[in-house]
C-alpha cells in the first residue's frame, strides 16, 4: 500500500491545521537544537584558534593603553587602534631574565576613503624574530617579506600576487593567513620598514597626527614567550615590577575574558534552547492526548472492524512520526539556512571569535537535532498510542466514555 | 478558498520576489558610501540585484494573473534563471567589498541568495505542478 494512501496519511492531511501547527513546533525544536548546538560549536572553535593563535605567554603594552576602551580587542582580536611607546622599552624588556623569544609590534590603522582600499588594522612586526604571524601562514609566494610585502587576513578578497593601497602606497600581497573567526582575519602585516613608510605617509596626507611620536623609534606592543625553567608568573611580575610605564599582560587571562563571554553566550542559548522544548513538549504531548481522545468513537470502529490492538497505536504512532518527521528535517533546513550563510552577522553581533565547524560536525548537529525532535515526538505520542490501544470500544461505542 | 489554493505558488512568488526588490534597499542594502562620496563596488551589485528583483516581481505577478494555465507555468520557468542570476551577482558576477567581515558579505550577499534559491525552487515546482496538473499537449 502506497504511503499516502495509508489511514495515518490521510488522518495527517485531513486534518490540515492542527497537522501544520504541530509540524511548526517540531521545526521550531528542531531549529532551536542544530542553531545552538551550532552556535555554541563555532565559538568554542573560535576560542581554540584565537588561543591557538596568539601563540606569546605575554604581551607588554604601554600602560597609558590600558585606557582604551577597546584595548582587549586592540591586541587580541586585531581591532582597528592604535597606541605606542618608546623603542627604548623593547631593549628594557628584552634584558630582562626568563624569556625565550621576543618580538615587538607597531600598529597602523588605515582609512575608509579614497588613499586606502580598505579601513582595517594594519600590524606591523619583525620577520626575524616573530613566532606568532608566520605559522599562520596559509599560502606564500615563497621567499622573505620585501619591503612594501604584506601578509594578509583570510577575511580580505585580495590573493597573493594582488596589490593594496594604503595611504596611497601600494604594496603587494605576498602571503594569505589562516582563519581564526577574530578581526585578525581582516588585519595585514608587514614588516617594519613598510608599516613606517606607511605611518608617514599617512602623516603627510594629512589623515594622522601623532605629534611628538617618532615612527622610527616606536612600537606598540611586545609580544613575549617565556623560556623554560621560568614561570609565566614570575616572568610577569618581574616586568610589572622593573620596567615602567608598561604594563604586562598574560595573554591566557585576557583570553580568560573572551572565554567567560563565551560561556554566558552558551549559557543563554541553553536557557533559550531549554524553554522552547520545556514548551514544546508540553503542547505536543497535549496535542497528541486531545487528538486521539477526540477520535475515540474513530478507533473503537476500527477495532470493531478488525484492526488489533497493535494496528491501532500503530496508526497514532505513524501519524506522530509523519509529523514529527516533517516538522524537524523542515526545523533543520530552516536553522541551517539561517546560521550557514549569516554566520558573518551572527560573528559581528556577538562580538566573540566564531569559526563554523566543519561539514562533519554541522552534519553530526543536524542529525543530533533530527533524532532528538523525532524521538520527543514519538514519545510524547507514545502515551496517547497506548491509551488508545486499551480502549474499551462497547462503552466508547454506547456513548459513556 | 480554492481560488487562493490554485494561486498559492504565484502568491509566495510574489511575496519573495518583492522581498528581494525591497530588501536589497532597505533590509539587507549593501555598505554605504565612503568617506569621500564615493561607492565601494558592493554598491552596483545592490543596484543589479534591484533590477533582477524588479524583473523577478513584474514575472511573479504574470505567474499570479495566470494562475494554472501553461502561460504561468511559462512564466513561472522564465523566474528560475532569473532568480540563479539574482544569486550569482553577489556571489561571483560583481566582487563585493574586500573584508568579508562587511555589511555586505556579512548580510547581503547571504540574504540575497538564501532569498533567490528560494524564489527558483519554489518556481521550478510551481511550474512542474502546473505542467503535470494540465498535462501534455492541453491549455486549460
Amino acid at each position: 500500500m502506497k504511503l499516502t494512501e495509508s489511514l495515518s496519511f490521510r488522518n495527517v492531511t485531513g486534518h490540515g491545521a492542527r497537522s501544520l501547527i504541530l509540524v511548526i513546533l517540531t521545526a521550531l525544536m528542531a531549529a532551536s537544537v542544530v542553531c545552538g548546538t551550532l552556535v555554541v560549536s563555532s565559538l568554542r572553535t573560535g576560542l581554540e584558534a584565537l588561543e591557538a593563535r596568539l601563540g606569546a605567554d605575554i604581551m607588554v603594552v604601554p600602560a597609558s593603553a590600558v585606557s582604551k576602551h577597546n584595548f582587549e580587542n586592540i591586541v587580541l582580536q586585531g581591532s582597528k587602534g592604535y597606541f605606542y611607546m618608546d623603542r627604548s622599552y623593547y631593549d628594557k624588556v628584552a634584558a630582562r631574565e626568563g624569556i625565550e623569544k621576543i618580538s615587538p609590534q607597531l600598529f597602523l590603522a588605515s582609512a575608509s576613503s579614497g588613499c586606502c582600499s580598505v579601513p582595517l588594522q594594519i600590524i606591523g612586526y619583525d620577520p626575524e624574530t616573530d613566532f606568532t604571524v608566520s605559522p599562520w601562514i596559509k599560502k606564500s609566494a615563497g621567499g622573505e617579506l620585501k619591503d612594501l610585502d604584506v601578509v594578509v587576513g583570510n577575511d580580505l578578497s585580495v590573493f597573493v600576487g594582488n596589490t593594496i593601497t594604503f595611504y596611497g602606497v601600494t604594496c603587494n600581497v605576498a602571503a594569505k593567513l589562516d582563519k581564526t573567526g577574530t578581526d585578525l582575519d581582516t588585519a595585514v602585516y608587514t614588516n617594519m620598514n613598510t608599516i613606517r613608510e606607511l605611518i608617514r605617509s599617512s602623516v603627510e596626507l594629512g589623515m594622522n597626527e601623532f605629534g611628538k611620536i617618532d615612527p622610527d623609534n616606536s612600537v606598540s606592543c611586545i609580544l613575549i614567550k617565556v623560556a623554560d625553567g621560568y614561570s609565566v608568573d614570575e616572568v610577569l611580575n618581574d616586568l610589572n615590577l622593573h620596567v615602567r610605564r608598561t604594563k604586562s599582560f598574560k595573554t591566557k587571562d585576557m583570553i580568560s575574558g573572551v572565554s567567560d563571554s563565551l560561556i554566558g553566550v552558551s549559557d543563554l542559548i541553553g536557557v533559550l534552547i531549554a524553554a522552547v522544548w520545556v514548551l514544546g513538549l508540553v503542547i505536543l504531548f497535549l496535542a497528541f492526548y486531545m487528538s486521539v481522545n477526540g477520535r475515540k468513537k474513530e478507533f473503537a470502529v476500527l477495532r470493531t472492524a478488525g484492526a488489533s490492538r497493535k494496528k491501532l497505536s500503530g496508526i497514532v504512532m505513524t501519524e506522530a512520526l509523519m509529523i514529527t518527521l516533517t516538522g524537524a528535517v523542515s526545523g533543520i533546513m530552516i536553522g541551517l539556512l539561517i546560521i550557514l550563510p549569516f554566520n558573518g552577522l551572527i560573528e559581528e553581533s556577538l562580538g566573540l571569535p566564531f569559526l563554523l565547524p566543519s561539514l562533519p560536525t554541522a552534519f553530526i548537529c543536524a542529525a543530533f537535532a533530527l533524532a532528538v525532535s523525532v524521538g520527543a515526538g514519538m514519545i510524547s505520542a507514545a502515551f496517547s498510542a497506548y491509551r488508545i490501544s486499551r480502549i474499551d470500544t462497547g462503552l466508547i461505542l454506547r456513548g459513556d466514555n | 478558498m480554492k481560488k487562493i489554493r490554485e494561486r498559492i505558488g504565484g502568491i509566495v512568488l510574489t511575496i519573495l520576489s518583492l522581498a528581494l526588490t525591497v530588501g536589497v534597499k532597505t533590509v539587507f542594502s549593501a555598505c554605504g558610501p565612503k568617506d569621500d562620496g564615493s561607492w565601494m563596488n558592493c554598491h552596483w551589485a545592490e543596484q543589479a540585484v534591484f533590477g533582477i528583483g524588479i524583473a523577478l516581481t513584474v514575472i511573479s505577478v504574470l505567474v499570479l494573473i495566470f494562475g494554472k494555465s501553461r502561460t504561468g507555468a511559462g512564466a513561472s520557468l522564465a523566474a528560475v534563471p532569473a532568480a540563479a542570476i539574482a544569486a550569482f551577482t553577489p556571489a561571483g558576477l560583481i566582487n563585493l567589498c574586500m573584508m568579508t567581515n562587511m555589511h555586505c558579505h556579512s548580510v547581503t550577499r547571504p540574504a540575497v541568495i538564501v532569498l533567490s534559491v528560494l524564489i527558483a525552487v519554489t518556481a521550478a515546482v510551481n511550474a512542474a505542478v502546473i505542467f503535470r496538473k494540465t498535462g501534455r499537449g492541453q491549455d486549460k
